[in-house]
């Protein structure tokens, strides 16, 4: 490509240069805020005004960064889960179904053993069954990806339906186990009271929508940066990653690998769900499933390069894009809440394009005249 | 009255898997060139929110058609350019489009909200034949577009099968090397195939838009039909023509809880039979799977993956 004399001249780079990892996503922000300023403006918003609403109400204002990092908590875990899976090149999408099953799992606990536990071992009982659940709900799709080598694209994506629907039959479609006996209202039965935390006050007197589950979430980021670092299972699956055929000669078990990544990327998106038990739900849910956490996940674990310190950051960045565009959408000059999701795709977008930046050194050439 | 109303589904089934049939013809076509493209969802909402303001300015079907083809493929084409051109991970790309295109229709699409739709395609009138007893409805009873996506099918197989440049798409999916190798271009195929394929999938948006959707509805316009179309590739098994059947199977599985709740039947939960189609296709899946399957009639091998000349 030549532009105005020049050629653009595009190298691989032997090593990723340390300013690339912050340059790259600040970057992708900016040109993302510039595409949705250019639909505001085409629309008839004023794109810095918007923005600076957006950023009130989504971050910098008591109630827009509680509701942010409530919103948050459980985006760290479905974050966390895509890490997870694919820094080892195994793309679950299923992290939304695995949710779904870790906030049943959890419900179940909280109803039939909570009761007669003290909120000590109670919570965590409800996050642990949350992860087996989900661990659970994946289980079918590690097992065909490690044994058959099935797609586990595919399979996980087509488990979330089920999932999905499993959750509309408990609630809708049945009188079960779940459902509220004492109203004829579709909603799910609550979990006992020592199974629930009370939202953090953030030394005020206020109400928030964030929950202590933050603290969780953000201490598993860590453990899981931590672990994955120094552990000899970090190390095996590091070498999967990059060369399955060098793990295998070194004697690495592959098949065992891949299920167990998967697994607990399952029941890392399980405690997910769990913590909108012991949270705001504090039963099943449907109302949750409108959210999407799940595919959000896979965008945060992405735009933080699948690190998991990241992840705890690129969660809250989303999550106050999504609390921002909310209260948008309800000032005196209405925004359409649409403006956060295209926000986000388009961080994501320009996230992918700045790849090419990180991997290569891209340098204008001034053309040589050829001479003869 | 209860034999009209499963021949009503019936229909129905045959009429939703036009849509079914489009985008994931679209998908197969773009996977087959070993590129996947997970977006189906956000390009189907794209060309139904384009379909509907074009109409809604000129009038005219036909523009409102064109201009959701130019959207897709120019939405395909950013998913080419990065995962071809920049080698950007497939499936980040694919949800990056959905997020994307989810949220830009509703944005765009928020003044023509509940709008009532300003064209419909109708079903055609064919005379006698639309007359039949149940041959009537079921097979005649449609509009233009879905005979022509019956036809587009088989066209998209015989292009595939038959054809030089059908034979290079599946080589570039399965052993792009060896496309290399013989002088074809990998990245044209690619970038072509991406792009076709789009145009087919905002086109069933649109097409979903003015045929079987009342109002222009948010991201529940669509309501999931894109992903459904992913699995009914799958289980396709990456052929055109088994999309119809599998299309016209997960149609009535769409349609199914809707009838069994308006007749009162409550054998098994509507809920429940809603799951049938995504448990089949992992059924398929896992049958697909199989060694011997595999070598049969297995994914494009090389589906997903970046190709680099000099790292081969």
């Amino acid at each position: 490509m030549i532009l105005l004399g020049r050629r653009v001249q595009v190298e691989q780079r032997m090593a990723v240069p340390k300013s690339a990892v912050v340059i790259v996503p600040v970057v992708s922000v900016v040109f993302a805020l510039v595409v949705g300023g250019v639909f505001l403006a085409l629309t008839g918003h004023p794109p810095i005004r918007t923005y600076l609403d957006l950023l009130d109400n989504g971050y910098t204002s008591f109630y827009g960064i509680t509701d942010t990092l409530g919103l948050a908590t459980p985006l760290i875990c479905t974050g966390l889960a895509a890490a997870f899976a694919f820094r080892m090149n195994l793309y679950s999408i299923g992290q939304e179904g695995q949710m779904y099953l870790g906030m049943i799992g959890g419900t179940w606990v909280g109803i039939v053993l909570a009761d007669s536990l003290p909120p000590l071992i109670a919570v965590p009982s409800v996050l642990v069954f949350g992860a087996i659940a989900g661990a659970a709900w994946i289980a079918v799709p590690a097992f065909l990806r490690a044994r058959l080598g099935t797609s586990e694209i595919v399979s996980t994506l087509l488990l979330n339906y089920v999932a999905l629907n499993l959750v509309n039959y408990f609630i809708f479609g049945s009188t079960g186990f779940f459902r509220d006996p004492t109203t004829s209202f579709p909603q799910g039965r609550a979990v006992a009271e020592s199974a629930r935390l009370s939202p953090m006050a953030f030394f005020t007197d206020k109400v928030t929508n964030a929950y202590p589950t933050l603290f969780v979430a953000i201490l598993l980021a860590v453990f899981l940066f931590w672990f994955m670092r120094v552990s000899n299972y970090g190390y095996e699956t590091a070498v999967y990653a990059d060369s399955p055929n060098t793990a295998r000669y070194a004697g690495m078990n592959s098949a065992w690998l891949q299920s167990s990544v998967l697994l607990v990327s399952g029941a890392l998106a399980g405690v997910g769900g769990a913590m909108y038990v012991v949270g705001p739900a504090g039963k099943v849910d449907p109302g949750l499933l409108q959210v999407g956490l799940g595919y959000a996940g896979i965008v945060v674990a992405a735009l933080a390069r699948y690190n998991f310190l990241a992840v705890v950051l690129a969660a809250v960045l989303f999550a106050g894009l999504r609390t921002g565009g909310n209260a948008l959408q309800v000032s005196n000059d209405p925004v359409p809440i649409a403006i956060a999701v295209v926000l986000q795709g388009a961080v994501l977008l320009f996230a992918l394009g700045g790849e090419l930046f990180r991997r290569n050194k891209v340098t204008l050439v001034r053309v040589q005249r050829a001479t003869t | 009255m209860n034999s009209n109303i499963w021949l009503l589904t019936f229909a129905d089934a045959i009429s939703i898997a036009t849509t079914l049939i489009l985008a994931s013809l679209g998908a197969i076509i773009t996977e087959r060139s070993g590129v996947i493209n997970l977006g189906v969802e956000g390009m189907l909402l794209m060309g139904a929110v384009t379909g509907f303001i074009v109409a809604d300015g000129t009038g005219n079907l036909w523009l409102a058609l064109f201009a959701a083809v130019v959207v897709g493929v120019v939405l395909s084409a950013i998913h080419a350019a990065l995962t071809v051109g920049l080698r950007a991970n497939q499936i980040v790309s694919g949800l990056a489009m959905v997020i994307f295109g989810t949220g830009l229709s509703q944005f765009i699409g928020k003044p023509i909200e509940g709008d009532p739709l300003p064209v419909i395609i109708r079903p055609l009138e064919l005379g006698w034949l639309s007359d039949l007893p149940f041959v009537g409805p079921v097979v005649f009873g449609h509009d233009v577009f879905t005979y022509l996506t019956w036809v587009a099918a088989g066209g998209a197989s015989f292009y595939m099968h038959r054809t030089r440049p059908g034979l290079l798409l599946r080589a570039t999916g399965d052993a792009p090397a060896t496309v290399d190798a013989q002088g074809g271009s990998v990245a044209h195929i690619r970038w072509v195939h991406t792009m076709v394929g789009g145009a087919l999938m905002t086109l069933a948006g649109a097409w979903y838009m003015f045929a079987r959707a009342a109002a222009w509805n948010q991201a529940a316009t669509t309501n999931g039909i894109g992903w459904i179309a992913l699995a009914l590739v799958v289980f396709a098994s990456w052929r055109p023509l088994r999309a119809i059947g599998g299309a016209v199977l997960f149609g009535f599985s769409l349609q199914v809880p809707f009838t069994l709740q308006a007749q009162q039947i409550s054998v098994l939960p509507p809920t429940i039979v809603a799951m049938f189609p995504y448990l089949i296709t992992l059924a398929v899946l896992v049958l697909l799977s199989t060694p011997r399957a595999r070598r049969l009639l297995g994914a494009p091998k090389m589906l997903g993956q970046p190709f680099v000349r000099d790292e081969r």
